[in-house]
């Protein structure tokens, strides 16, 4: 119960709140922040920093968090529709989570280097000369040692130059999306087909169910996550590169052998019946093909033809379950026979 | 544009630790309210649900809660804006009012589990660690180019 006591030792009002006792335009932010974000300094060497950068997988910039020393994480929200904090004695409407993420700033990279440096080496300042947010990003936060694992370097004197690679690339990417998978591996994280399904009914348990999610599944989902940095037709190559079907595709696999299943299973009365499709069909035409000869006839000034009964083709169309009533009906009175018209 | 998060180690040291609840509902406003009273003073263990589970409620809607730490690795920190420039271009300043490392997540109706959304959002924590910058060494890189090309020209 040491929460009660703390609790209880905070209800004195508190001389901020007091100062202002209507904090509307003032909303208060609930953050989560990763501590090797707040191993800060005393001197005013600098703040944390939330800054916008250019995401490559939204398109657009995002905000990141950025610490003096050169670290830079991801700053997500997590909102549910209705959600509000109590802190201390105040309401706060604003019932966001926000989140810091690392994530690897190459990442980032990426996209601007693919852009301009695909062609010739460039230093990294002059890569986006009119954006000055892109230079600091590129200058100041990606490691020298992640922009190896995508460009090709060039060093002359002072100067060093990049030109995007994109075999190395995509090999460093290859390398990323397989750690992630591990992890997923590693904490049984639900992915595939069914995964909202075993998600809600599985995870709630305490018990750890088989996990009948495969390798490819998992593979998928890690170069999801991965995609979710990288421009669209990158994260299409990937998919390919690492040869994961799409999941399209893998459904309609998987729709096919249900159905395969279902066919074997009632297979008699599935041939049956395409038989007797078929009869008709070929009946029709035979009809239609008659129709066509008889205009030619009637053009000719020959006898009208004589219009095919439709009586064979409903003889035809008897299926075995219309046979059985028959079958079972012979014999029986008419339910109009009752009846009688006065 | 950027949002200077103003503080440093010694304010956050020195910062008091808040008691926060998490509340499924949409309070449509901010402001004082006599949490103490009206709140925690009817907060009750019911073990009927489980072991520490808590009971409250919200206008007469039934709450079950638990006690929730902070994700590992990570601090609550609950930071303010003083005022809130008018052009969107303009530096911002967030204040920091305080720090918590747990807190209690109430759910309407339904005993917390691992099948809440937050829940399952924490995954992700774990899945960005793998995310994260960590050097990959050069001869990897070439081995993995290397076993590309050969499957490649297995392939075809």
């Amino acid at each position: 119960m040491s929460k009660k006591s703390t609790r209880s030792s905070q209800p004195k009002p508190d001389p901020e709140a007091a100062a202002k006792p209507t904090t509307v335009s003032a909303l208060k932010k609930i953050l989560f922040v990763s501590k090797s974000l707040l191993e800060l300094e005393d001197a005013s060497s600098g703040r944390l920093c939330l800054e916008r950068f250019h995401h490559p997988g939204k398109g657009q910039s995002a905000l990141f968090i950025t610490h003096p020393n050169g670290q830079i994480m991801e700053l997500l929200e997590y909102a549910e529709p209705r959600r509000s904090w109590l802190i201390n004695n105040e309401v706060c409407s604003n019932g966001k989570i926000y989140m810091t993420m690392p994530l690897d700033p190459t990442l980032l990279a990426v996209h601007h280097l693919r852009k301009h440096c695909d062609q010739k080496a460039i230093s990294l300042d002059s890569i986006a000369v009119e954006d000055s947010s892109t230079t600091r990003l590129l200058t100041k936060f990606v490691p020298s040692q992640g922009l190896k694992c995508i460009a090709d370097v060039k060093v002359s004197g002072d100067l060093t130059f990049y030109k995007y690679n994109a075999e190395r690339t995509m090999a460093w990417l290859a390398l990323k999306t397989r750690q992630v998978q591990a992890v997923l591996k590693a904490k049984q994280i639900h992915c595939g087909q069914n995964a909202a399904q075993s998600q809600n009914f599985v995870r709630s348990e305490k018990l750890q169910v088989e996990n009948n999610s495969s390798d490819v599944d998992y593979l998928r989902m890690a170069c999801d996550i991965v995609g979710r940095y990288l421009d669209i037709d990158l994260h299409e190559m990937l998919t390919h590169y690492l040869d994961i079907p799409k999941e399209i595709q893998a459904l309609a696999e998987e729709k096919n052998a249900a159905q395969k299943r279902k066919s074997q299973q009632g297979q008699a009365g599935g041939a049956q019946s395409k038989k007797i499709k078929l009869n008709a069909e070929s009946e029709q035409d035979q009809n239609t093909e008659l129709k066509k000869s008889g205009l030619i006839d009637s053009d000719s000034g020959g006898s009208p033809p004589t219009p095919v009964a439709p009586t064979p083709l409903k003889e035809h169309s008897m299926t075995a379950k219309e046979k059985a009533l028959a079958k079972g009906a012979r014999g029986s009175k008419s339910i109009t026979s009752f009846f009688k018209v006065k | 544009m950027s949002i200077t998060l103003d503080f440093d180690a010694k304010q956050l040291a020195k910062s008091k630790q808040l008691s926060l609840h998490y509340l499924p509902a949409k309070i449509q406003g901010d402001g004082e309210a006599n949490v103490e009273k009206c709140f925690n003073n009817y907060t009750r263990e019911n073990p009927d649900y489980g072991s520490g589970i808590l009971t409250n409620s919200l206008r007469g809607y039934p709450l079950l809660g638990q006690q929730a730490n902070v994700p590992s690795g990570y601090k609550g920190l609950v930071l303010q804006e003083t005022e809130k420039p008018l052009i969107d271009t303009a530096e911002r300043q967030l204040r920091l009012t305080g720090q918590f490392d747990e807190f209690i997540y109430w759910n309407y109706d339904k005993v917390p589990s691992n099948a809440d959304g937050y829940r399952q959002a924490l995954l992700m924590t774990d899945v960005a660690e793998a995310l994260m910058y960590q050097p990959i060494k050069q001869e990897d890189l070439d081995a993995e180019i290397q076993r590309h090309k050969e499957s490649k020209k297995e392939n075809s």
